[in-house]
């Protein structure tokens, strides 16, 4: 099957239905990437290890503007609603893919355990829109920075994107720190998100910075001549342009 | 070397079919044994309810059990809970860690992940007390049978006990078929079926004990003899009236009686 479809993923620094509350502008864009009057959207948040309570919200934000699924890898053998069968089938045949926050180790380690990695690239690869927040965000870059457990550690993601991310930016100063040291001993230049920034990916090229925060901030990390450089990148706060088009 | 730690024995795995606090809200059987494994007065017991995504109900069960009688922690590797302690310090100090159920594939591909799977070995061997039910029974074995993607396959495990285990043999009886056709193939090495409510409790790699919160339940040993499967059916102690103390047959004992059924099954078959 071709799309026509490029390949995108939208990373959100953190924010969406499960971090803003009564604020839909992050994922109002991921849906609006998906050129349907009910774009098909399932939900994936294997980093939570599939919790209740975030399913719920996702259906109690998407369900009745979209056709909503989800897949658990916890509990198939009980259904609960749950996508059931074949899995790949079901995943090539969305819009979008939304991955849930929580432990990005924990996340890639299941997916690898079911394949879920290489349907993953593949949907990607066919144009199903892949956005997510935190471990969401980190889980499609080749270098991710997570500090979920002690210290911040660097892991390896997916790795359709081939840089660095780094995410809840503002959340707490020391993951910038971090962030920086370990661009600075090698790990590769990249990405960090504020909560409420997410970074629009289309292909491999970051096409656009957007917000639902006025203040949220997106960088461009790099070593250049030696020293760690963080350059800000110009991100459109998506309240401003729904307001435009609103008076258009 | 601390107090603790000298004041800790061989290697010891309790593997459940099924039971304890996430299965018996108002048994407390199996529980009380776990505790009666170990030493130390306030014996650390660290639950890790990996294999079902840390659910809150299974989290909330543990310490309404073990709370008060216990210094009762639980790992989430799901959630962030603030601490910058490493794993191995958390792990290590523990007196048991036990293991809830849920999905084994999960299990041991997070453990792998976070590599707490060799952390857990060090334990072992350490002889913090490892107890866990279903997939965090099986997962100690060569191998057992999980329902990780829907219907009942082989999956393989860490493989500090020889022979694998097949659980829930009277709650999920689905199970069964397909862990004795796996023996009879070689696919998995010979091993138990076990009931919910029945433990193995292993010193070592060796079995020595077979206890149960239900009357009624019971274990079953399959190995494959001369190509051909041999069964035979192992009664538990009944825990609970009699209480945890109860002496343990001696080793020669059992043995004798196992070789007798064995020798039996083979007679039948």
């Amino acid at each position: 099957m071709t799309t026509g479809r490029p390949p995108q993923i939208v990373a959100f620094g953190g924010g969406g239905f499960s971090m803003e509350a009564g604020n839909p502008l992050l994922d109002d864009y991921v849906l609006s990437l998906a050129a349907r009057d009910r774009p098909r959207v399932c939900f994936v948040p294997t980093a939570s290890g599939d919790a209740d309570h975030y399913v719920v919200r996702f259906y109690r934000t998407f369900a009745a503007h979209c056709e909503a699924s989800h897949v658990t890898l916890f509990r198939r053998e009980r259904g609960g609603g749950a996508v059931e069968g074949d899995l790949e089938a079901h995943l090539l045949q969305q819009d979008v893919i939304y991955v849930g926050g929580g432990s990005v180790v924990s996340l890639l380690g299941a997916w690898r355990a079911h394949g879920l990695d290489r349907i993953l690239k593949q949907a990607w690869r066919r144009g199903v829109v892949l956005c997510g927040l935190s471990a969401g965000s980190l889980c499609w870059f080749a270098d991710a920075v997570t500090a979920f457990h002690g210290a911040p550690t660097v892991v390896r993601g997916l790795g359709l994107l081939p840089y660095s991310n780094c995410v809840h930016y503002d959340g707490e100063p020391a993951r910038r720190e971090e962030y920086h040291r370990f661009v600075g001993d090698g790990v590769r230049p990249g990405f960090a998100a504020d909560d409420g920034a997410a970074l629009h990916f289309v292909g491999r090229a970051l096409e656009r910075v957007v917000s639902s925060r006025p203040r949220a901030r997106a960088f461009q990390v790099e070593p250049v001549d030696g020293e760690v450089v963080e350059r800000p990148l110009a991100v459109s706060y998506l309240g401003d342009v729904q307001r435009n088009l609103a008076a258009a | 070397m601390t107090v603790r730690d000298r004041l800790r024995g061989d290697p010891q795995i309790l593997a459940m079919g099924g039971g304890g606090f996430t299965m018996e809200p108002d048994n407390p059987a199996l529980d009380d044994f776990v505790l009666s494994l170990v030493r130390v007065n306030e014996p650390r017991i660290l639950f890790l309810p990996t294999a079902s995504g840390d659910p809150t109900a299974q989290i909330t069960s543990f310490y309404a059990r073990y709370a008060r009688r216990a210094s009762a922690t639980h790992l989430s590797l799901f959630r962030r809970h603030g601490s910058a302690r490493s794993l191995a310090d958390i792990v290590l100090e523990q007196d048991v860690i036990y293991t809830g159920g849920g999905s084994m594939r999960n299990l041991l591909a997070i453990w792998r992940a976070h590599e707490l799977d060799e952390l857990l070995v060090e334990a072992w061997r350490r002889g913090i007390v490892l107890a866990g039910l279903s997939a965090g029974a099986m997962c100690w074995f060569a191998g057992g049978i999980t329902r990780s993607s829907g219907p009942p396959e082989v999956i393989e495990g860490l493989g500090l006990l020889p022979g694998s285990l097949s659980v829930h043999a009277d709650g999920e009886p689905e199970r069964l078929p397909v862990w004795l056709a796996a023996v009879r193939s070689g696919e998995l090495p010979g091993g138990w079926a076990v009931d919910d409510g029945v433990g193995l409790l292993f010193s070592g790699t060796r079995m020595v004990r077979v206890v149960s919160s239900r009357p009624g339940a019971a274990a079953l040993r399959a190995d494959l003899v001369a190509g051909e499967l041999v069964r035979h059916r192992i009664e538990p102690e009944l825990l609970g009236e009699r209480g945890p103390g109860q002496r343990p047959i001696p080793d020669d004992i059992r043995e004798l009686r196992e070789v007798r059924e064995l020798r039996a099954g083979l007679r039948r078959s």
